[in-house]
């Protein structure tokens, strides 16, 4: 354990405060721009997250930073270090892969004990590094059975050990929980973060799921076409939405486009397809403009037609209720508007007055939602 | 730490290990394949090559009715033996790959492992079972009955050993395709209407058609060249079309003309492969081109 | 529904007897001369009067030491290169992913479709013509190699595609070099089907007829000997001859089974 002690005095003394740090990266694959000029800091002891669709290139970042891939221009610094050039195995870092990737000829104990073995650590200083993970992450008596027999969740366990027993400097996860179940999925998270709270080792999480990233990270960078769309803190990222894109990924969306009519004070009022809606006014949009504005589904309230008591300010729809989703403390309740559009709703279930097929109010303040220029596709 | 340049281009690391064994075999077997067309056209005079060039190796071949006759029935015995291979094959192979369960290896182990003892061995065994005095017609003149002369040193007596020889590779080549096909298909299939045999024309024998293809080629090729078989099996008669390029390459020494003969052989093989593999639709086929891991 | 299932169950039966009836055809002739090879009365061996004196006369063949010899010469020295060559064709192109791939593997295994004779034949005129070297070893070992890179290329890929090469990046990440990459993680999960490449090129070299007789001359290997010794007519050490080989043979496939029974064999397969 002295050790340890000694690792964290070590990594105090070198000049950068980042684990991680990114400065203007880029990869091209052809004639596309996998990741487009990126900068990234992650500090020590961070949970980040890099979010996005798939072919965003989050997943080739996260190899770049890995070295799996070569940066085609910037640099890539870990532990203060430039790394850029190094091979994987000379970056100190740690990887839990998606499919685990377990060693199948390699027991549980080999497969964790492996980076240390790399490493040419002595067998004595192995086992003391292996029974402390082992206890990390609840696994220990199970260093003898291979890999084949561990159930997913044991599997994605012994994974994590793997990557945490050389102490890196950072800890990558490439979509780490995607093949477990949902049960298993929301036990890991909790896990996860139990993890890196007691090491302080940071770790950069690489997911699609918008539910992952917000559950799991301090921060979130999020990821379209090879760029960051917007880094910062989840609850901000969440309710202050910097580009359309981060709206419309973040949460359970209506998504409402029109052309913009007049403008009031911060209001402008916008045309959707028959109805005239209130939105905040997006910077430097004109009358006669597109739109865009995304509204959150449990932004909203649903009533019985004629009983609803909404907030100063708010608006009011009438609508037809067409279905209701069940969702255990909320429903997701989805209406059909006179203009025949489709909305769905986020509210506590009321059996009693919301009946499908009947007429129902929906209401909401403009400002709760987020509106864009519309840059053409929708 | 060493901190150098790691990454390369990926074209470079596979060519770096691919390259070595293409070129031997470039080197050693298509160039030595080009040197017999070269050959075609010369002539051979007492036992050396003359680069006289002509097309008189094929003229020759082409006219002789004795060539063409063996030609002719080569071709037919190769077709005959890989459609009877064939039609036998798929059901032995649908089977060890359906109900084989754990013992699928070992049973398609036992169809594969006669092809390693060699095929001297082999056909030595096959005379001993058929043939005038083979223990089928020892049996048949022991018991009081007439010998079957179909299998004394006849066509058939060839063609059976070629399917003896062969068949192997014909129930290999299916078995790996199966091994790839998803047999709830099949249950789909059913549940929407199909008979069983329909499903299998629908289905299965479309999704493994490239693997029957491939048998087909790999029991035609061997078949059409077989020279072993029809000399200890065939009798006085049965010569075909290998043995008489093997004979231009023997005491003749007539190595031009074998050159064109063998020539020949490949051409007719290619076009056999080629006019199979026509039938391949790769859409249709579920032909992805994708390996474990992409 | 009745009459579904009975459908199926009859071919199910009729395909089980096609499956017996093929073995009978298979093993019947091989192990009716290993029976042979141990009787006098070879022709209609019933009742049978055992004997060891063909595989005597086997041993006492002018030949066959000189034969043994060399096929295995040409059995070993035709596997190590063709395991070697295909080997490294395999993972260099299952592991990067390369345009050249697919063309690649066509090249490989081209050899499986041209027939011995024409390998014999044409690497004879070669040989002879344009190398100036005709019925040495070496000849025959090359040509062999050809052929049985296609087979061991075959026998490896098959193997082969269901590893992931993912692990070896896992490897590298967790601090292991190219070499240990090699040594630590590919090598111990692929090495049975290397060793049954090598198993393969070695038998289909040692037992080849075609390619070895136009490439040798008057070098004797054991299919030759038994060439020229069946032209003259049955010769029961022949027997003797084909059932040590099919024992070797038979052994060699018994092992490989083994190894992949008890498990010793695992493969990288992907969340497993």
């Amino acid at each position: 354990m002295d050790t340890n002690k000694f690792l964290f005095f070590f990594k105090d003394m070198q000049t950068s405060s980042y684990a991680l740090q990114l400065v203007e990266v880029e990869k091209q694959f052809g004639d596309v721009r996998a990741v487009d000029n990126v900068s990234l800091e992650v500090k020590k002891g961070e949970f980040f997250a890099l979010l996005g669709p798939s072919g965003s290139g989050k997943t080739t970042l996260l190899r770049i930073i890995a070295g799996l891939e070569s940066a085609g221009k910037g640099s890539v610094f870990i532990g203060g270090k430039n790394v850029t050039k190094n091979p994987p195995y000379a970056r100190g870092i740690g990887m839990v892969f998606q499919d685990f990737l377990l060693f199948p000829h390699k027991t549980v104990g080999e497969n964790i004990a492996f980076p240390l073995k790399m490493k040419k650590m002595s067998a004595t200083h192995q086992q003391e590094q292996l029974s402390w993970v082992l206890d990390l992450v609840r696994m220990k008596g199970y260093e003898d059975r291979f890999p084949n027999q561990l159930s997913g969740g044991q599997k994605q366990r012994v994974a994590l050990a793997r990557g945490l027993v050389a102490r890196p400097d950072i800890l990558l996860l490439d979509e780490p929980l995607a093949n477990l179940d949902r049960e298993l999925r929301k036990e890991m998270e909790v896990e996860m973060r139990r993890f890196q709270a007691e090491i302080d080792i940071p770790f950069v999480y690489v997911t699609h799921n918008q539910e992952e990233a917000l559950t799991l990270s301090n921060r979130i960078a999020v990821m379209k076409d090879g760029h960051f769309e917007q880094v910062g803190d989840k609850l901000e990222l969440y309710d202050e939405p910097a580009t359309a894109f981060v709206a419309s990924f973040l949460g359970l969306n209506n998504t409402i486009s029109g052309e913009v009519l007049r403008q009031e004070n911060d209001f402008s009022f916008i045309d959707w397809k028959g109805i005239e809606l209130k939105i905040p006014t997006p910077n430097g949009i004109k009358p006669g403009d597109r739109i865009a504005y995304y509204l959150r589904s449990e932004k909203m309230h649903i009533n019985p037609h004629g009983k609803s008591n909404p907030v100063d300010g708010s608006i009011t729809l009438t609508a037809v209720l067409r279905d209701i989703i069940f969702k255990g403390q909320y429903s997701d309740y989805f209406v059909i508007l006179d203009n025949d559009e489709e909305m769905v709703i986020s509210d506590v279930p009321d059996i009693e007055s919301l009946k499908i097929g009947g007429k129902v109010d929906v209401s909401w303040l403009p400002s709760s939602g987020f509106s864009f220029a519309a840059d053409g596709e929708e | 730490m060493a901190v150098k340049q790691f990454l390369h281009s990926k074209d470079l690391k596979a060519l770096a290990l691919s390259l070595p064994g293409a070129l031997f075999i470039i080197f050693f077997l298509f160039i030595p394949l080009a040197t017999i067309v070269v050959y075609s056209f010369w002539r051979t005079e007492s036992y050396t090559m003359i680069a006289d060039w002509n097309l008189n190796n094929y003229l020759t071949i082409l006219t002789t009715k004795t060539y063409l006759t063996f030609l002719f029935r080569s071709l037919s015995m190769s077709l005959a033996v890989s459609f009877i291979s064939l039609i036998y094959s798929w059901p032995v192979a649908y089977y060890i790959a359906k109900y084989g369960g754990r013992y699928r290896l070992i049973l398609t182990m036992l169809t594969a492992a006669p092809f390693f003892t060699g095929i001297l061995l082999r056909v030595t065994a096959m005379q001993q079972i058929l043939g005038p005095i083979g223990v089928v017609n020892m049996f048949l003149s022991n018991i009081g009955l007439k010998p079957l002369h179909l299998l004394m040193y006849s066509h058939y007596a060839t063609g059976l050993g070629l399917i003896y020889l062969w068949i192997p590779f014909m129930v290999l080549a299916i078995y790996l395709s199966l091994l790839t096909f998803d047999f709830k298909l099949l249950d789909a299939a059913m549940i929407n209407g199909a008979s069983p045999l329909r499903a299998f024309w629908e289905v299965t024998l479309p999704l493994n058609w490239i693997g029957t293809c491939i048998g087909l080629a790999l029991v035609f090729i061997p078949t059409f060249a077989a020279t072993i078989t029809p000399k200890f099996l065939g009798g006085v008669n049965g010569a075909l079309y290998g043995n008489i390029l093997a004979h231009q390459f023997g005491s003749t020494g007539t190595w031009a003309l074998g050159s064109a003969m063998g020539v020949l052989m490949f051409t007719i093989s290619s076009l056999f492969v080629f006019i199979v593999f026509k039938t391949v639709n790769l859409n249709r086929s579920g032909y992805t081109g994708k390996i474990a891991g992409e | 529904m009745a009459s579904i299932n009975h459908q199926a169950s009859a071919l199910k039966t009729g395909q089980v007897v096609l499956l017996v009836l093929l073995y009978i055809f298979l093993y019947f002739p091989l192990l009716f001369i290993t029976y042979d090879s141990f009787v006098h009365n070879i022709i209609w061996p019933f009742p049978p009067e055992w004997t060891l004196e063909w595989y005597q006369k086997l041993l006492g063949m002018s030949d066959f030491h000189a034969g043994l010899k060399n096929s295995f010469y040409i059995g070993l020295f035709t596997a190590i290169p063709a395991t070697l060559f295909s080997t490294a064709a395999v993972i260099g192109l299952l592991k990067y992913r390369t345009r050249w791939r697919g063309g690649m593997i066509l090249l490989y295994i081209s050899p499986l479709f041209v027939p011995g004779l024409l390998i014999g034949i044409s690497t004879l005129m070669f040989n002879a013509n344009v190398m100036g070297m005709s019925g040495k070893l070496i000849s025959a070992i090359i040509a062999n190699t050809t052929e049985d890179i296609a087979f061991s290329f075959l026998v490896i890929l098959a193997q082969l595609v269901r590893y992931d090469w993912r692990m070896d990046e896992a490897a590298m990440v967790f601090g292991a070099t190219p070499a240990q990459v090699f040594w630590e993680v590919t090598l111990p999960t692929i090495w049975p089907a290397i060793l049954g490449a090598f198993l393969v090129s070695f038998i289909l070299a040692f037992n080849n007829l075609e390619i070895s007789y136009y490439n040798l001359g008057a070098i004797p290997t054991l299919p030759t000997i038994a060439w020229g010794s069946l032209r003259h007519g049955i010769k029961p050490e022949l027997f003797a001859l084909a059932t040590v080989i099919n024992m070797l043979v038979f052994s060699a496939i018994a092992g490989l089974f083994f190894l992949i029974q008890t498990g010793m064999v695992r493969f990288g397969y992907r969340g497993e």
